[in-house]
């Protein structure tokens, strides 16, 4: 047999072999050497990583780090706050939030808790520093203005004013 | 403005250009790559095709910037009017390119020797199909070029902010060099016949875009 | 290339005996228990039926493959099995978890859009480039619909295209087997003639695809062109502009998917459109296993190219003795010919010098894939039928 029928036939039984090591090797192998490669999701769709929790009585609001859309991506800047848990919060929530720290009040944000969690939600959001975006009677206009709730947490994306 | 400062001024420019670029390229792709793939091979035509696309490009800039500062409204142009205007510019677009996939099927044959695809043949002197799109493609007010024109406005005359423009053009046109190797791909009925499908199907998706602007809607604000 | 004409048994007159079709299929037996047997120990009725009811169909048609020497119309059950019960499985399983096919944003938002093979050609640059997955789905599994994760689907893609190339289109794909399926219906096909120019439209798609998906930042066929959200599940429509894209979605499953390959008895939509089809003919290229003509016996009477479901032979391709980067490797045209010039080969050995053996070998592979990744996604398909009863 000449040497490339035997590389051949040598190439399908590796073929044939791989295949019954596919669900006991290849595809965890694979797998996790795609979860090492260090991507993430898209900020636009995941909000941005944690960078502060402000603590109140009875539950806690989670802030995110601000998320710049791709140069190209038409989405507005804003940044994610997450109420949390839902079932400590009362039945209207009016919150001043100091989003960037700095010890200044830079939005009011105001909505309802319905008791369905299924019952859409809407969000008023008042700006007390110009670098944020007023919010007006918003529910799910787009990923970077909405009010959704996710588990037990109500989220709240306020765009940034662009200049 | 002491010449020094003024040197800081175009060396911005040209970080800005030369950091938008990606987004640039990416921006222009859908445009470029099917059309230039679309052209007969080789890398002088390939150049060519880029050197007119480019030129045409940067044209459609500085049309757009002279305009905008004439008419005071470089940064404050109001969003309704700004959605309208890239509506329309992307409506011609489509038009422009669909027209082009058709004029490929009709390129002069070997005897017009190097010339690009044209488009329309009124009179057999048709519009360069790369010159069209390129110019169109520097309307459309793609994100880099707002960003320029923002910082091109609080330059104190009209000749300082077109040369604002030229310096951030040529930073962004170096991401565009390697394009040209794309001459070196050889065209056979397949890389033309998907060349021009995708510009048919890239020119629909300007269409819907386009007329959703028009109407008032941004459809990439989901 | 033969140097001399090899005669193959006579497929008509005698089928392989039973004893030895069965000592062929026993690998597939073994293997099929190990995959089902978790479903075998469920508690759940229905589960475990289902799981029976898999196995011993996957076994069966492997037999039949190998009892009458041909692979394409046992193949075609398991493919439009796939393809009726994968919807199934998975509209019962969204409308239990959220009550609707309309993705609603929160479940984006959270991560657990589930994550299906076909954008990622799609992805490939802007992950390149920003180390960004343009997807509102999770890495790592994220709960609910999203339970495997990205990271899964993907290196099962690449698990199971590193084994059968684009046999992936014939033997894993979910999708495919709903217009295979159509395609099979008439009898004749009444439109025959067929620009063979638009065999380069899954590339253009692809083309343009990954050129928006880039401009765009999100997977464009996805939003725009997927003619399976039909079947699956889309984007919730909160506006006109949802409503058009579902309209466009409805259109072009109806259009690609059952109209087209009624008329044409043809994959219309792998053929004429599918992108991921287009990225996945590439591994064609790293794939050891093939089809050739043997053009010593080739006539030519090409009820080949006529019997292929993707136009993946043409005249010249014929004369010289391969199929197209195309080829999906379902097994029609070996199956057809009546010279037996059609052959299942395997790269580097001699054109149908043992082309029983290479068909044995690539089978094996992909029928064990088929098994492993399709069977359970019929049993999951057929659990869902099978609780209304059960």
């Amino acid at each position: 047999m000449k040497i490339q029928a035997k590389l051949g036939y040598t190439a399908a039984g590796l073929t044939v072999l791989a295949a019954v090591l596919v669900p006991f090797l290849l595809y965890g192998l694979f797998t996790k050497g795609f979860a090492a490669l260090g991507l993430h999701v898209d900020e636009m769709y995941s909000g941005g990583p944690k960078v502060r929790t402000i603590k109140t009585a009875a539950y806690s609001i989670v802030i995110h780090r601000p998320v710049s859309p791709h140069m190209l991506q038409s989405e507005k800047p804003f940044v994610q706050l997450d109420w949390k848990p839902v079932s400590a919060l009362a039945g209207h929530v009016s919150d001043v939030v100091d989003v960037d720290g700095d010890g200044q009040p830079d939005i009011r944000v105001s909505f309802d808790v319905p008791k369905d969690p299924k019952t859409p939600l809407r969000v008023n959001v008042e700006a007390l520093n110009p670098h944020y975006e007023a919010m007006r009677n918003v529910g799910k206009e787009r990923f970077s203005k909405l009010i959704v709730r996710v588990d037990d947490a109500i989220l709240v994306r306020v765009p940034l004013a662009q200049r | 403005m002491a010449p020094v400062t003024e040197y800081f001024i175009f060396g911005e420019a040209l970080v800005l250009g030369l950091s938008s670029g990606p987004a640039c390229l990416a921006s222009c792709g859908p445009v470029l790559v099917p059309s230039l793939l679309a052209e007969r091979a080789g890398v002088r035509r390939g150049t060519r095709y880029l050197s007119t696309f480019l030129g045409a490009r940067f044209l459609g800039y500085l049309l757009f910037a002279a305009v905008a500062w004439e008419l005071g409204v470089l940064v404050a142009l109001p969003p309704a009017l700004r959605l309208s205007v890239v509506g329309v510019i992307h409506v011609l677009l489509a038009g422009v390119l669909l027209w082009y996939a058709y004029s490929v099927g009709h390129a002069c044959a070997r005897s017009c020797g190097s010339e690009l695809v044209t488009i329309g043949a009124v009179r057999k002197r048709g519009i360069s199909g790369p010159a069209a799109l390129g110019f169109l493609t520097g309307l459309s007010l793609c994100p880099p070029f707002v960003i320029a024109s923002v910082r091109a406005a609080e330059l104190r005359s009209a000749v300082a902010a077109l040369l604002f423009f030229a310096v951030f053009f040529v930073g962004t046109s170096v991401w565009f060099v390697p394009f040209i190797s794309l001459g070196c791909v050889r065209r056979s009925q397949a890389v033309t016949t998907v060349a021009r499908m995708a510009m048919v199907l890239i020119a629909c998706f300007y269409l819907c875009l386009g007329l959703a602007m028009l109407m008032g809607r941004n459809v990439y604000g989901h | 290339m033969a140097t001399e004409a090899r005669i193959l048994p006579h497929r008509e007159i005698a089928a392989r005996s039973i004893g030895r079709s069965v000592l062929l299929t026993l690998p597939i037996v073994l293997w099929s228990l190990l995959i089902f047997s978790n479903s075998f120990r469920q508690s759940n009725r229905s589960v475990q039926m289902a799981g029976i009811i898999t196995a011993v169909f996957m076994i069966a048609l492997f037999f039949m493959m190998m009892r009458t020497w041909s692979t394409y119309r046992w193949r075609r059950w398991f493919f439009v099995a796939l393809g009726l019960l994968f919807p199934v499985g998975f509209i019962h399983t969204v409308m239990v978890m959220r009550g609707s096919m309309g993705i609603p944003m929160e479940e984006m938002i959270a991560g657990r859009t589930p994550f299906c093979f076909m954008p990622i050609p799609l992805l490939i640059l802007p992950a390149a480039l920003t180390r960004t997955v343009v997807f509102p789905g999770s890495i790592l599994p994220g709960g609910g619909m999203s339970s495997s994760g990205i990271a899964a689907m993907v290196g099962l893609w690449l698990a199971i295209t590193l084994v059968v190339g684009k046999g992936w289109c014939s033997y894993a794909c979910f999708f495919g087997g709903i217009e295979e399926g159509m395609a099979s219906v008439p009898k004749r096909a009444k439109l025959r003639k067929i620009d063979p120019r638009w065999r380069y439209g899954p590339w253009a798609v692809l083309l343009a695809m990954v050129l928006l998906s880039l401009a765009l930042f999100e997977p464009a066929y996805c939003m725009w062109l997927c003619p399976f959200k039909a079947v699956s599940e889309y984007v919730a429509a909160r506006n006109t502009l949802g409503m058009v894209q579902n309209g466009i979605f409805i259109a072009l499953f109806a259009g690609l998917v059952v109209v087209l390959p009624l008329l044409t008895k043809k994959r219309t939509q792998c053929a004429f459109f599918c992108p991921f089809g287009a990225f996945q003919s590439i591994f064609n290229k790293t794939s050891v296993f093939d089809v050739k003509i043997d053009r010593t016996r080739c006539s030519p009477c090409v009820l080949c190219q006529n019997a292929c479901p993707t136009m993946s032979l043409t005249k010249e391709s014929i004369a010289q003795g391969e199929t197209l980067m195309s080829c999906m490797k379902c097994g029609a045209c070996v199956d057809v010919c009546p010279k037996h010039a059609a052959v299942w080969h395997i790269k580097g050995t001699e054109v149908a010098v043992k082309p029983e053996r290479a068909r044995l070998m690539l089978l094996y592979a992909a029928w064990g894939m088929a098994v492993m990744f399709g069977g359970t996604i019929i049993a999951q398909g057929l659990a869902a039928i099978l609780h209304v009863f059960v």
